[in-house]
């Protein structure tokens, strides 16, 4: 039976007179790959922002594994487990590679100490060794460098292997192959492979519609705002897909013009 | 890390750079006047050393999380003179007027950050602004005379502003004051989880958000200890001259701001160094001391300061190239 991670109904979001979700309803099951298509500024990073609590909603209805949840932070995201890589990339380049690993949950001694708290950067450094190593999307890189230091595809790796460190029930990828080369490419494709298999829902925003084909299950399509179309990979070819995102396919716009 | 790659990174980094600098400075200031190296000069400099040092730890913090204070010099004029007043005019107990003016930089530093963080202006105006009100307060309150000087030694002013001798060498209090409150800050920006924030917030504030890091809070709560420092600071000078004035302080803020950036933190946040800054306060004390000794005429000194920061900051930013390309 398939079992429900995570269900969006009715939401919406306004930037002023700017009306970037509309509406915006779907449903996320477990071990499933979901693939967020539209075009720049149809609201992907919107609704994506949504759920993982960089904004509040207007209005509307998230639930998670059936229950109903306010998202208010993205510590509460966090907590309900739904891990998000953001587009604009989530690192600080100030920082070194293991402190960006654990930005937010770093492991500490003497707890009690709350804030305070002195890191315990030996488990630190070993646990992002240990990390990068399995991710292996890239070469050697070293736990202490500096974020700045790295291209932007090594960035991306790193932000994945952290999103992968805190096992989240669902993982939300925001253009996640952008700037990457080929292996790196093919590196992130796997691991969203392999977290499926792991039974993690994932939602990837991308605008490599070749990348949907081989890894998703399920195709989202957004435009202004709104989902104008949703089915299932095996039903359906790029072609189709491809006519959907940009408008031209005569079904839709049939359906917009008797909307009007 | 291997332990060849860590050294050169060390040898690579600001605080080093501004250290080595130091040290040049002091051996041409001590050759130039032997007087220099002298105890009483090396006392008189550890006494003004605290004052402005301990800002600079706080202004420290600050700088890292992205943000800056301009307020500082002028909550180091006001708080003593309410904590004196209250004494001297209102019968308040020394204690009581003491918790007031802690009250009172708690509340300047909160509404700082509140303004900040909450409604979005950036706190260069914010803490401008604050700065005028601060200081016109200060004015205002005495009717811009200074306070009648301070006659009553007790138990606060000895915490604050006592001293002691070591050999022929004079010390006060508020050194050790400094020296608590620097590794107390040494700690939190660089092995608590706290300080992990600072820099991250700084860095890159919205990766930090997105992480679940409550960047508004920690910015307010650092607005608040950079005042509440720059009031400890004004207490401990006020004490140790036994007067309080409301212009003291005029100017300390961008003082203080010179010894943060000379020491190697960046101005535009994600990277502070406590160790740079406490350097950056020895350089700057031991300019403004060591330019007296060999003789710069008075009116010349700052143009003396102003051209040594400034060959600092450029170094840093050869520095910061030539690491960014290796
Ligand atoms: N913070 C904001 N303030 C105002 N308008 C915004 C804001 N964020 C997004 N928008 C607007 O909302 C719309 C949707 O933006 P969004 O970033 O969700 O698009 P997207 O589908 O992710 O596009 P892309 O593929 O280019 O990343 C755009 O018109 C954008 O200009
Ligand atoms: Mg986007």
């Amino acid at each position: 039976m398939v079992q429900e991670v995570l269900r969006l109904q009715n939401l919406q979001k306004s930037f002023g007179s700017v009306r970037a979700l509309k509406s915006a309803s779907f449903t996320l099951n477990e071990g499933e790959v979901v693939a967020l298509l539209g075009d720049n500024g149809a609201g992907k990073s919107t609704l994506i922002k949504a759920i993982s609590g960089v904004f509040p909603i207007d209005r509307g209805d998230i639930y998670v594994r059936g229950q109903k949840v306010s998202i208010r932070s993205t510590r509460d995201a966090m907590d309900l487990g739904i891990e998000t890589i953001h587009q604009d990339t989530s690192l600080a380049p100030d920082l070194s590679i293991a402190r960006n690993l654990f930005l937010g949950r770093e492991p500490v001694n003497l707890k009690w100490l709350g804030v305070f708290a002195p890191l315990d950067l030996a488990k630190l450094r070993d646990a992002a060794s240990a990390l990068l190593k399995r991710v292996g999307i890239s070469k050697k890189l070293d736990a202490d460098a500096l974020v700045s230091t790295l291209s932007g595809g090594e960035r991306q790796s790193i932000a994945i292997s952290r999103a992968m460190q805190f096992a989240a029930k669902v993982i939300i990828l925001d253009e996640p192959t952008n700037n990457l080369g080929v292996e790196e490419t093919h590196g992130v494709l796997r691991f969203v492979k392999e977290v499926r298999d792991a039974g993690h829902s994932v939602l990837l925003i991308t605008h490599n519609i070749h990348h949907v084909f081989q890894v998703a299950d399920r195709i989202i399509v957004m435009r202004r705002g709104e989902i104008v179309a949703e089915q299932t990979v095996a039903d359906t070819d790029l072609l189709t897909v491809e006519s959907i995102i940009t408008g031209a396919d005569m079904s839709a716009l049939l359906k917009e013009a008797r909307a009007k | 890390m291997p332990v060849g790659k860590r050294r050169s990174s060390l040898i690579r980094s600001p605080q080093f750079s501004s250290l080595v600098i130091l040290i040049v400075l002091l051996a041409v200031f001590a050759i130039a006047d032997a007087n220099f190296l002298s105890p009483l000069n090396i006392s008189n400099m550890m006494a003004f050393l605290p004052e402005l040092g301990i800002i600079a730890l706080g202004m420290t913090l600050l700088l890292t999380a992205g943000e800056f204070d301009l307020s500082v010099g002028a909550v180091f004029g006001l708080a003593p003179v309410v904590v004196m007043l209250l004494v001297q005019n209102g019968g308040v107990d020394i204690g009581v007027a003491l918790l007031a003016g802690l009250l009172l930089c708690i509340a300047i530093g909160a509404i700082n950050g509140l303004i900040v963080t909450k409604i979005g202006i950036s706190s260069f105006l914010v803490t401008l602004s604050m700065l005028l009100v601060v200081r016109g307060a200060a004015l205002y309150i005495t009717q811009g005379f200074p306070l009648k000087s301070w006659d009553q030694p007790g138990f606060f002013v000895t915490l604050l502003a006592g001293s002691f001798n070591i050999g022929s060498f004079r010390f006060y209090t508020s050194l050790w004051w400094f020296v608590g409150l620097s590794l107390l800050a040494v700690y939190v920006l660089r092995y608590a989880k706290l300080g992990n924030w600072i820099s991250a917030i700084g860095s890159n504030r919205n990766a930090a958000v997105a992480r679940g890091v409550p960047a508004d809070a920690v910015k307010i709560w650092l607005f608040i200890l950079t005042s509440v420092l720059a009031g400890l600071a004004g207490m401990i000078s006020a004490f140790r001259i036994s007067a309080a004035s409301p212009v003291a302080g005029t100017g300390y803020e961008l003082e203080v701001i010179a010894m943060v950036v000379v020491g190697g933190t960046a101005l535009t946040g994600g990277r502070g160094t406590i160790l740079g800054t406490i350097v950056g306060a020895l350089m700057l004390r031991a300019i403004r001391n060591g330019i007296v000794l060999i003789g710069v005429p008075g009116l010349a000194y700052n143009i003396f300061v102003g051209v040594i920061i400034l060959a600092m900051l450029i170094l840093h930013a050869l520095l910061q190239k030539n690491a960014a390309r290796s």
